[in-house]
């Protein structure tokens, strides 16, 4: 027994892998790759955050000017959304560019979220985005693959492997050995790029980085450094596995293209092949089918609103709409609205239903396929997700709704029930109430709901470790020398 | 050659790409079929709701032409040609149906298709898929060891020493690969057009040659690193760099170059900017709108404002102004579009994975260029409702008087000639130089041990 022989093979791994000039010249590439990553997406996240808060500003002072007018013509007016660009997108763009960006809010109707960047790409959008994150995902492991092929295959192939043993060196530490060198060597090019690309970060964002940004930063780092042991774990157990130094590398680069191109295509594939969602004219009719089957306002003589006419005529003991007290087509759209709303609201959740199914074989591929489970959680972790923008999709239309409903309130109360249409000057409402209706402004959740949404994810690469464990725990005992 | 065809093709490894590479295939052509029934429902959709909208308001709003224009919405196909499941492009993110009311069109041109992002980010295994990414991977895996394996176990020695033109033995191993991939190229190809119904065009015709001509110049490329004569290593790993470099960082730096080169605040403008140049005509003097509108369509100054608080003549002439007081900005977002969509042509010459894809799209008219032609013609089909509506509202013509069947669903078919040069040259310039670099090399360097 050779006391701490780990430690000195590890060690021996680390100045061996750095002596290689190859090695070199693929880090600076990397490390280049990464600058262009943060600059790049700097950029887009600088012009894209102006572009939005200017119109969104915009809009709101619009809105503001409005001179006095029929409450209804305001909901008509309307109000825009438009999704703010999350910093830590920087960091990883996620679906970013397959998310609309504006939604238009008035009442009556919910308008598509519309203007994603893909919507104005050319085919290139679909090779992929640079960003940190993707280089972390894809490039890095197989960087760690390729520094690792011959961790133990080549030293079998020259038979030193046979003279180490003799020397009084078991299987444990001769694997741990190389396994702690790899995140050795790993660690040496993942910490100072890692840091440094934060700092970066933090330098452009003017140091302003809030409480919730910096724990998200903080797991990020985490997550990628544990999903990056994971691989070098792999490479080892690769090597380990494979007769010669070849088989190791064609190994290593086939699992590679399995983990990162083929199975999260091929599961995501499978997902929406198997569960059909349905298309945009289909959705729409189910909504209009079951709107008109509860109650179709513009429907001069449909049961719903007769119903609620005669209710109402009774409850104030009138013979007329034009003898109530308060706005009769004001209620009716209220009613409208609360109706239209619930049933659209329906609908769409059955449809997320859908795509959740869809999405779940990529997310259950994470206990498969480590590089599910990591690009799910930095998503998250980065609000670049699907989530993310479905909050703000529901907050957009929680603000529609209340608007909608705030305008058909003020027509309720204040217009009275002999004006002729809204271009009637009679049925003016002072412009006072416009900015009584707040604008809308957009706060994404905190962290806990990364955490929550993606629990599949933090497991899976609970999972993964384990796997390892197990299988370095077999290899312990039957790693072959020769 | 039958003995080096032989011995190829009982390689395992072999066996398993191949078979590998005829399943990721045959998955493509289903994805592609998908795709393709996916449009068609909902074209046929589009066309039964939009019947139903027509018949339900022309019975609701049977006195009122004005307010019955209001609500129906009369749709647009992009055409879908078979040849668009093999390369499905943007038509997973675009929507193939516009459907528009006659009111601004501004408001509505951009409206966005219903999809799962998730679906999008991953992207499709179409055939495009197939071709740009995969086969390369196969071809690597059938070359990145001629030479040096025969160097490592030392058959070199007796090949350089028994045969008296070593290249022509390496030309015949390259010959063999090459004639097997081409081989499960055709056969792909032979299930795609019956299963998907492509019809033997031109269109076809030049998809298949651009996918030939990709293959070769995969194959230069490998001729050309095997052509160094370093060891089976240094050739994986090099070959795999390269394929990461085309099919990874290039594109994908070059996509973040140009979204940073050409922002679309345009977008965001015109929006909001539409909704104040319509809605702020409420609050105006009745004459003003006219006036812009009677400027704008002089025939239709023949139909007078009539009295009263509203009119459906003052009113869409207000729908008007919306489309009319932003045409500057679409028209910049429209060129601006343009501009990226040609830069990434330009750009996509120098990078044989880029020019494949964008060419692939273009002739299977699912590219972004395809895609501006389509809203191009979504604005001349809205202009034409315009003008044959108009008149009718504003003369009061009862909505019995129209032949509302006639109203069925246009299809729009993009016919824009590509240019042959444009897609074959860059590709023949990557397979000459690549391969006249290979043969020199090897020319020079082959009879060294």
């Amino acid at each position: 027994m050779i006391k701490n022989a780990e430690i000195h093979i590890a060690k021996l791994f680390w100045k061996i892998t750095f002596k290689n000039r190859a090695v070199f010249i693929l880090t600076f590439i990397i490390g280049i790759l990464l600058a262009y990553a943060v600059f790049s997406g700097w950029e887009n996240f600088k012009t894209q955050k102006k572009i939005r808060v200017m119109y969104q500003e915009q809009a709101r002072q619009d809105w503001l000017d409005n001179p006095d007018k029929h409450p209804h013509r305001m909901a008509h007016y309307g109000h825009f959304a438009f999704r703010p660009k999350t910093p830590l997108s920087v960091f990883d763009v996620g679906m970013e560019s397959f998310l609309g960006n504006s939604i238009f809010l008035e009442a009556h109707v919910q308008n598509p979220t519309n203007f994603s960047e893909a919507e104005f790409s050319t085919g290139m959008l679909r090779f992929g985005e640079i960003s940190i994150a993707m280089i972390l995902q894809t490039l890095l492991p197989l960087l760690i693959f390729f520094l690792g092929f011959r961790s133990l295959a080549a030293e079998r192939e020259n038979g030193t492997l046979k003279i180490l043993m003799s020397q009084g060196l078991n299987r444990k530490q001769l694997l741990l050995g190389k396994i702690l060198g790899m995140i050795l060597v790993m660690s040496t090019l993942y910490f100072p790029v890692i840091i440094i690309t934060v700092f970066l970060w933090g330098f452009l964002q003017e140091m302003s980085i809030s409480m919730d940004e910096t724990y998200r930063l903080l797991v990020i780092v985490v997550i990628y450094f544990i999903y990056l042991c994971i691989f070098c774990v792999m490479a080892v157990i690769i090597s380990a596995l494979s007769k010669t130094s070849k088989t190791a590398l064609t190994s290593s680069i086939g699992v590679w293209l399995l983990l990162t191109i083929l199975l999260p295509r091929a599961g995501q594939s499978l997902g929406s092949y198997l569960y059909r969602a349905p298309s945009k004219a289909g959705f729409q009719a189910q909504i209009e089918h079951d709107v008109l089957r509860t109650g179709d306002s513009h429907n001069p003589d449909d049961p719903h609103y007769q119903a609620l006419k005669d209710s109402v005529l009774a409850a104030y003991n009138v013979d007329s709409v034009a003898q109530l007290p308060f706005n009769y087509s004001g209620l009716v759209m209220k009613e409208g609205e609360k109706i239209t709303a619930g049933i659209h609201n329906n609908h769409l959740k059955k449809l997320r239903e859908v795509y959740a199914k869809q999405n779940s074989f990529s997310r259950y591929l994470a206990f498969l396929d480590p590089y599910m489970g990591i690009k799910n959680l930095s998503m998250a972790l980065s609000s670049t997700d699907y989530n993310s923008f479905t909050d703000f999709q529901d907050l957009a239309e929680k603000y529609r709704y209340h608007l909608a409903q705030s305008l058909n309130d003020l027509q309720i109360k204040h217009i009275s029930n002999t004006a002729r249409s809204s271009a009637d000057p009679a049925s003016m409402l002072d412009r006072k109430h416009w900015a009584q209706i707040e604008d809308f402004k957009y706060r994404p959740p905190g962290i806990g709901s990364a955490f929550r949404n993606e629990l599949i994810s933090f497991l899976s690469l609970l999972f993964w470790g384990l796997l390892l464990v197990l299988i370095l725990g077999r290899l312990f005992k039957t790693l072959r020398i020769l | 050659m039958k003995l080096l065809f032989a011995n190829f093709t009982r390689s395992n490894s072999v066996k398993i790409g191949l078979s590998f590479i005829v399943l990721a295939g045959i998955i493509s052509l289903l994805v592609g079929k998908q795709h393709i029934e996916k449009t068609n429902r909902s074209i046929e959709e589009t066309a039964r709701h939009q019947q139903e909208h027509i018949e339900r308001h022309a019975k609701y709003n049977k006195d009122d032409l004005g307010l019955m224009l209001y609500y129906i919405k009369f749709s647009l196909v992009n055409h879908t040609p078979p040849l668009n499941a093999l390369s499905i492009g943007q038509r997973d993110v675009n929507p193939s149906v516009k459907s528009v009311t006659i009111r601004t069109l501004e408001a509505q041109k951009y409206d966005a298709d219903l999809n799962n992002p998730y679906n999008l980010l991953i992207g499709n295994i179409d055939f495009s898929f197939v071709l740009i990414f995969l086969f390369p991977l196969l071809i690597i895996s059938f070359t990145y060891n001629l030479v040096s394996e025969e160097k490592e176990s030392g058959i070199w020695k007796i090949i350089a020493v028994q045969s008296k033109n070593p290249l022509g033995f390496v030309l015949r191993s390259f010959g063999v690969r090459l004639f097997v991939t081409l081989a499960v190229l055709l056969f792909l190809y032979a299930i795609a057009v019956p299963l998907l119904g492509i019809a033997p065009d031109r269109a076809l015709q030049a998809f298949f040659l651009v996918s030939v001509l990709y293959i070769l110049v995969w194959f230069a490329i490998c001729f050309f690193v095997v052509s160094l004569q370093k060891s089976s290593n240094f050739n994986a790993i090099i070959l795999l760099s390269i394929w990461i470099l085309l099919v990874f960082v290039l594109p994908a730096a070059i996509n973040n170059d140009l979204q940073n080169r050409y922002p679309l605040p345009e977008a965001l403008e015109t929006t909001v900017k539409q909704r104040k140049g319509y809605h702020e005509k409420w609050d105006m003097d009745k004459e003003l709108t006219m006036d812009k509108f009677y400027a704008h369509y002089p025939q239709f100054k023949k139909y007078a404002l009539p009295e009263g608080d509203f009119s459906w003549l003052w009113y869409y002439a207000m729908q008007q102004m919306g489309d009319d007081e932003v045409s500057e900005q679409s028209a910049a977002l429209r060129e601006k579009l343009g501009q990226r969509n040609m830069t990434a042509s330009r750009i996509a010459q120098f990078i044989p994975t880029l020019h494949l894809q964008l060419s692939l799209n273009d002739i299977a008219r699912s590219g972004l260029d395809n895609q501006l032609r389509f809203l191009d013609e979504t604005g001349r089909f809205h202009e034409k409702l315009r003008l044959h509506f108009y008149p009718k509202i504003f003369s009061g013509a009862p909505v019995a008087s129209e032949n509302w069947d006639d109203f069925k669903v246009e299809v729009f078919s993009d016919e824009k000639v590509l240019s042959q040069s444009g897609l074959y040259t860059p590709l023949l310039v990557f397979i000459v130089l690549f391969g006249a670099l290979g043969w020199f090399i090897f020319k020079k360097r082959l009879r060294r041990l």
